[in-house]
């Protein structure tokens, strides 16, 4: 099969519906086949086998992502911010590639013809995000990707004043995947081209959006700046729906109370998988945001149950699965799934298995709590320590806009665990102040004995903290 | 019986699936009986 019958589809059933853009100056699914299908002519007959994206969200993206298809080549959408040289090595390593440029965009091109039934090459390769190693471009197959929206969106199951607000970048699978399933659904795709949460609260109002994703520090903005700006509201809003990371407890408190009628929708999910695997949504918010249930409350830091197609199961280091309540490592399987690389191993079992590398555990109900990646975790004289903890602790300080809790390597210790945290703007505490904080919530054992201030944390372009650097700089500043 | 673009019928014999890509007239069979329509899984949007 080939991703390009999602927009056959949506062409042929809702055409003149606009797929992207305002209401008013759009352009519609008969358009996005067209100019899909004048991207595919620019490539036929060369020898191209990418077609890259070097630009922000906008309609060169879905087009692009379709023509490819179209063309049988695949699509590779890159991060626009990094510099010239960086880009050219990321092409050489996906060549022959092509970029593809807004002028190739023709929506009253003629009517594209058929796309390859099979075609040889797989439909999206995309950089992962590497915040503990280099990135590697992962390999999305035709078929895994038609698994993932067919497994979980009906096809024309949005109403006609549905828009959602494309603020993830391209290049992040949450980014492709929004393509796919709102082209599937007819749900109008509002790009947002680069992300401040002010922006994103006006164009959410101005466009009378009804669904959005955002990565768990686009959440923690978007909180901040309707704390201080009262009036900016999204009344239109039906669903946020939040993932990509671990989203801090303090953080989706607060944006339960500032949207009280937006259902949440917590989304867990890896580039290797072609996006979501789990989801809970916002029936399980609700229940566990009412329930004087312990157990179900908790829920309300799971991500949710598999969707369909999908398995998920916690193994021990020598691969053995574990009961409900022990943490271990998860592992996925599915249709959905790939693990391949380009020019590198697989990282799925022979039974089908993806390793996440995720740490985790499951409830007695199927409910899927991430602790973090498997990697993160920090052992302190044999005590493991979960970072996520700490951070919960410490973003509920007042003064504390993010914090980024590592283990540094120690003779005696092993690991001893240090943070970086930023504050917000005009905020002051003192280090000692954040440490008294975090002993008096969750003990001695897990307090920092290092707290380093900064203005920022460093972090991935699709807004993930970038550990490796954390841990890099509170190493040099131990030292000193 | 008319296919409805983007429904999705099953055999109720062999669990086989169809998605309609092209709608039409006429009606699906498998196992010498008619498909049945799917319902749809109401699943939030997440992306």
């Amino acid at each position: 099969m080939n991703v390009g019958m999602l927009l056959d589809m949506a062409a042929d059933g809702y055409e003149s519906r606009v797929a992207i853009g305002s209401l008013a100056d759009g352009v519609s699914y008969d358009g996005l086949r067209r100019a899909a299908g004048a991207i595919a002519a620019r490539v036929a007959g060369s020898d191209a086998a990418t077609i890259a994206v070097t630009e922000p969200n906008g309609a060169i993206v879905p087009a692009t992502l379709f023509g490819a298809a179209w063309s049988g080549t695949s699509y590779a959408p890159l991060n626009y911010r990094l510099p010239e040289p960086a880009l050219a090595e990321l092409l050489v390593r996906l060549a022959p590639a092509v970029v593809a440029r807004a002028d190739w965009l023709d929506p009253s091109a003629p009517l594209p013809a058929g796309f390859p039934d099979e075609p040889e090459r797989p439909a999206v390769l995309l950089f992962t995000s590497g915040t503990s190693a280099e990135p590697k471009a992962a390999v999305l197959g035709h078929d895994q990707l038609l698994a993932y929206i067919f497994n979980t969106v009906e096809f024309a199951s949005a109403e006609a004043d549905e828009a959602v607000l494309l603020a993830v970048p391209p290049f992040h699978i949450a980014g492709v995947a929004a393509v796919l399933s709102s082209t599937y659904a007819g749900r109008r795709i509002v790009p947002l081209p680069r992300f401040t949460a002010e922006e994103w609260l006006e164009v959410a109002r101005a466009e009378r959006v009804t669904h959005a994703f955002v990565v768990p520090t686009m959440l923690a903005r978007i909180v901040q700046a309707m704390e201080e700006h009262p009036d900016a509201r999204v009344p239109t809003l039906l669903h946020l729906a939040y993932g990509g990371a671990r989203t801090p407890a303090p953080v989706l408190e607060r944006a339960l109370h500032l949207f009280p009628d937006a259902g949440f929708v917590n989304a867990y999910g890896l580039t290797e998988t072609s996006s979501t695997v789990c989801v809970l949504g916002p029936d399980d918010h609700r229940a566990a945001h009412e329930s004087d249930d312990p157990a179900v409350r908790a829920r309300l830091s799971s991500v949710g149950r598999a969707v369909p197609g999908i398995e998920v199961r916690v193994v021990d280091p020598e691969g053995r699965e574990l009961g409900p309540g022990v943490s271990g490592e998860i592992r996925i399987r599915g249709a959905q799934v790939s693990g391949a690389y380009v020019g590198q191993g697989s990282r799925v079992d022979t039974e089908g298995w993806l390793v996440t590398g995720d740490r985790g555990f499951t409830d007695t109900d199927g409910y899927v709590f991430v602790e973090g990646r498997g990697d993160d975790t920090i052992i302190r004289g044999g005590e493991n320590i979960a970072p996520a903890e700490i951070e919960d602790a410490l973003l509920r300080h007042p003064a504390v806009s993010a914090a980024a809790v590592v283990g540094l390597p120690d003779e005696e210790w092993g690991e001893r665990v240090a943070v970086m945290v930023a504050l917000r703007p005009g905020s002051t505490a003192a280090p000692d102040e954040l440490r008294a904080w975090v002993h008096e919530r969750v003990g001695s054992l897990k307090t920092p004995e290092l707290v380093a201030i900064r203005d920022e944390l460093p972090h991935t372009p699709t807004g993930k903290i970038l550990r490796r650097q954390v841990r890099a700089e509170l190493a040099e500043e131990r030292e000193r | 019986m008319a296919n409805l673009l983007g429904k999705r019928y099953t055999c109720p014999v062999c669990e086989a699936t169809v998605l309609v890509t092209k709608p039409g007239d006429g009606e699906l069979s498998c196992h010498g009986q008619p498909m049945e329509v799917l319902q749809a899984k109401p699943l939030p949007s997440s992306d």
